[in-house]
């Protein structure tokens, strides 16, 4: 799993490890009793099969335990989705839309910055600071998917679509569309870099011609 | 020859349903051998990108709608009658309608190929309003859709006939709590495929309206809605999943009691189990949806949890059947628990995406991928061929060799697992499905190489089987009417069974008629 680079994102990996804990559990105790079945009763000379066919104490039981075990991961994914889905508000507002094969980044003080497939353009995010990006497609639906954030979010044509999120450590992630969009939906990547806040400010400030 | 064509037999329909099957299943698989020697290494140019676009909308296509759905019905077909004591399904010349509807629909999907602009290549799925994009060049699209409404056509078809069937035809003694889980499972199916079907048949029909007569339904600009064709199409395509896998629940239930020589563990909850999830597999369709942003997520979570619940039961079940009985690791066995071994990653993995917190980083990358073919391919796909081994006898009248079998089982099994375990790490490491090309970063180009090592695997496995199956032409070892030792009603009258099934009407006075 990738380091998460963002609040959300860390919260989001809580979610992978419990699940895949739980997930664990479950799959060896299954194993388990397969692999008891296949050695222990195996067709040898002599051997005959128990003829039951119910027991009732016991089909109550494992209907009863999985249904608290969904009680409870649905609780624990209820507790983790909200603060991720919550939207804020925050000062810092970056319209974010997609084409056919690229990216356009529009930032608060109308820098604005667009890519091609052949050149991925640059989304600069400032660290330990909210961020609110609008999402809008131009064309068909793609999807906003950084891997390092553990996160996408669709941008389907015709509805704007809202997140929050607070990056917690610097660095270049490659990102890309995750919804197929067509010919060259391979080559639609950006790159996420989240900087100081100083050097985002340097940034806008520049009017995107400084690259930090 | 025109014997065949004309046929209305259920059994040489269904045997006719096997075989387009497995023709269908053996272009799916070339299909899959492109898609994974063009991903073997990063920046690979061995197909370009339209090209590779069809070739992953094809494979899925095929896999979805023209193998793994039609062989549960072919299957059914087959065997129903024989499992309830009918001489024939209740409506015989709908039923070849129906066979000859889902080759012709299966061969339209193709003709794509032979059009300028070639086949659909905007994923099974087709979403709007990628689909209406190149209306005046992209024939493959319209193709599709016109060969999809074909086979689902088909299915309703075939769906109404079986139940018809099972609910009028049984043999004397043979009650609704008598009748063989398969025969049960495909009562689940056929109700679902009843509900589900329509919206798929609604969805296509809109967008070839759109495409051609410019309705619009899905287009934001003259206020139609793109979420629209995604609720349409899953509404469907959730319960689809479901169709291609309680067939199988139901081939796997008869193989597991047979080879540990016990009645079903749970029968009644097998029963119920069933129709729960065929219920709440209609409560689900936007665990599809969860980063769209334009459903409520956790309604659509927790329904979806709640499927692993009766899913839980039948595996317990099959353990239970299992439990204390007297095992016999026969072909048909074999790839039944390689079904269980399997189908169990997929459902974890299926628990885990119905989070939505893990699904904003699984949905649409490779995670996804590893998951749908852990249960439809892993699972599906090893209960099929379980199948094979295990009715061949019955089609036919001899019988599968079982030295070989085990070699066809170990090389699909190990090459199942070097291909899709691999997938799940992609997938976390950011590779996205449906790219023809990825970049040489991290563990991504490993993980490919392993992937595609395994798939060749696989396609020894499947070039053994044909062998295996063309060598027992040859041969002709006779098989007997019951050589497996079997307790449903199909193994009481003759391999092959004689026109009409049964010279005497066979006597039923448990769920184990061939005890």
């Amino acid at each position: 799993m990738t380091d998460p680079a963002s609040l959300q994102g860390v919260a989001m990996r809580t979610d992978w490890y419990i699940f895949i804990a739980a997930g664990v559990a479950v799959g060896i105790f299954v194993y388990v009793c397969i692999g008891w079945c296949l050695i222990a009763y195996r067709d040898r000379s002599g051997r005959v099969a128990e003829q039951f066919e119910n027991n009732k104490p016991l089909e109550i039981l494992y209907l009863v335990i999985p249904l608290l075990m969904v009680f409870a991961l649905f609780g624990v994914t209820y507790a983790i989705e909200m603060p991720i889905d919550r939207v804020t508000g925050p000062p810092n507002r970056i319209a974010v839309t997609a084409f056919r094969w690229s990216w356009r980044f529009e930032y608060p003080n109308g820098t604005s910055t667009a890519g091609t497939p052949t050149k991925p353009p640059t989304l600069y995010l400032p660290v330990g600071r909210s961020t609110q990006i609008e999402l809008r497609s131009d064309d068909v639906t793609h999807s906003f998917w950084v891997p390092a954030f553990l996160f996408k979010r669709d941008a389907i044509p015709g509805m704007i679509n809202v997140f929050d999120v607070t990056p917690n450590r610097t660095g270049r992630f490659v990102s890309r569309c995750a919804q197929f969009c067509g010919l060259d939906h391979a080559l639609m990547s950006f790159v996420v870099e989240v900087v100081p806040q100083s050097t985002y400010a340097r940034y806008l400030a520049g009017n995107g011609t400084v690259t930090p | 020859m025109i014997e065949w064509l004309t046929t209305t037999d259920h059994k040489k329909i269904g045997i006719m349903y096997v075989v387009f099957v497995l023709a269908f299943f053996v272009i799916a698989g070339v299909l899959a051998g492109l898609i994974r020697a063009q991903l073997a290494v990063p920046n690979n140019t061995l197909l370009g990108a339209h090209a590779y676009n069809q070739v992953f909308t094809l494979h899925g296509t095929a896999m979805i709608f023209l193998v793994i759905a039609p062989f549960g019905f072919g299957l059914a077909n087959f065997l129903v009658p024989l499992q309830i004591g009918a001489p024939d399904v209740a409506f015989p010349r709908l039923n070849a309608a129906g066979l000859w509807l889902f080759v012709l629909g299966g061969l339209t999907v193709f003709a794509g190929l032979a059009t300028y602009g070639g086949a659909a290549a905007t994923g099974w799925t087709a979403y709007a309003p990628l689909n209406e994009y190149f209306v005046g060049t992209g024939a493959g699209q319209d193709l599709f859709f016109i060969g999809l409404l074909m086979t689902s056509i088909s299915t309703i078809l075939t769906s109404i006939n079986l139940l018809v069937t099972v609910f009028l035809l049984r043999a004397p003694g043979m009650t609704m709590w008598r009748i063989p889980i398969f025969t049960w499972e495909i009562v689940a199916t056929s109700l679902l495929v009843l509900m589900a079907f329509p919206s798929l048949a609604a969805a296509f029909a809109m967008a070839l309206i759109d495409r051609h007569m410019g309705a619009h339904f899905f287009d934001p600009a003259f206020g139609g809605n793109p979420v629209l064709y995604q609720h349409l199409f899953w509404f469907f395509g959730h319960p689809e999943v479901y169709v291609l896998i309680l067939p199988y629940f139901g081939m796997i239930t008869e193989i597991i009691a047979t080879f540990s020589r016990k009645p079903v563990f749970g029968y009644v909850g097998m029963v119920i189990s069933a129709f729960a999830i065929a219920g709440l597999s209609l409560g689900v369709w936007a665990h599809h949806m969860f980063t769209t942003g334009a459903v409520s997520n956790p309604f659509f979570s927790a329904v979806s949890f709640l499927i692993a619940v009766p899913t839980g039961v039948k595996f317990v079940n099959w353990i239970g059947t299992m439990w204390k009985g007297a095992i016999s690791l026969t072909v048909p066995m074999l790839f039944a628990v390689g079904f269980l071994l399997n189908f169990l990653i997929g459902g974890i993995t299926g628990v885990m995406i119905a989070s939505p917190p893990i699904d904003y980083q699984a949905h649409d990358s490779y995670f996804i991928v590893q998951h749908f073919h852990y249960t439809i391919g892993g699972g599906s796909l090893f209960a099929l061929f379980g199948a094979l081994y295990f009715w061949f006898p019955k089609m036919f009248g001899f019988r599968l060799d079982e030295r070989l079998g085990r070699w066809v089982f170990a090389l699909l099994f190990l090459g199942f697992n070097a291909t899709f375990i691999p997938m799940g790490f992609m997938g976390m490491e950011g590779m996205a499905r449906r790219v023809y090309t990825y970049p040489a970063v991290g563990h991504l180009p490993m993980l490919n190489a392993i992937a595609t090592l395994g798939s060749a695997l696989m396609a020894l496995g499947a070039i053994l089987f044909f062998v295996e199956v063309l060598l027992a032409v040859r041969r002709r070892i006779p098989a007997g009417d019951n050589p497996w030792g079997a307790y449903t009603l199909e193994w009481m009258t003759s391999s092959p069974p004689p026109e009409f099934n049964f010279e005497t009407l066979p006597a039923v006075r448990s769920r184990r008629p061939a005890l």
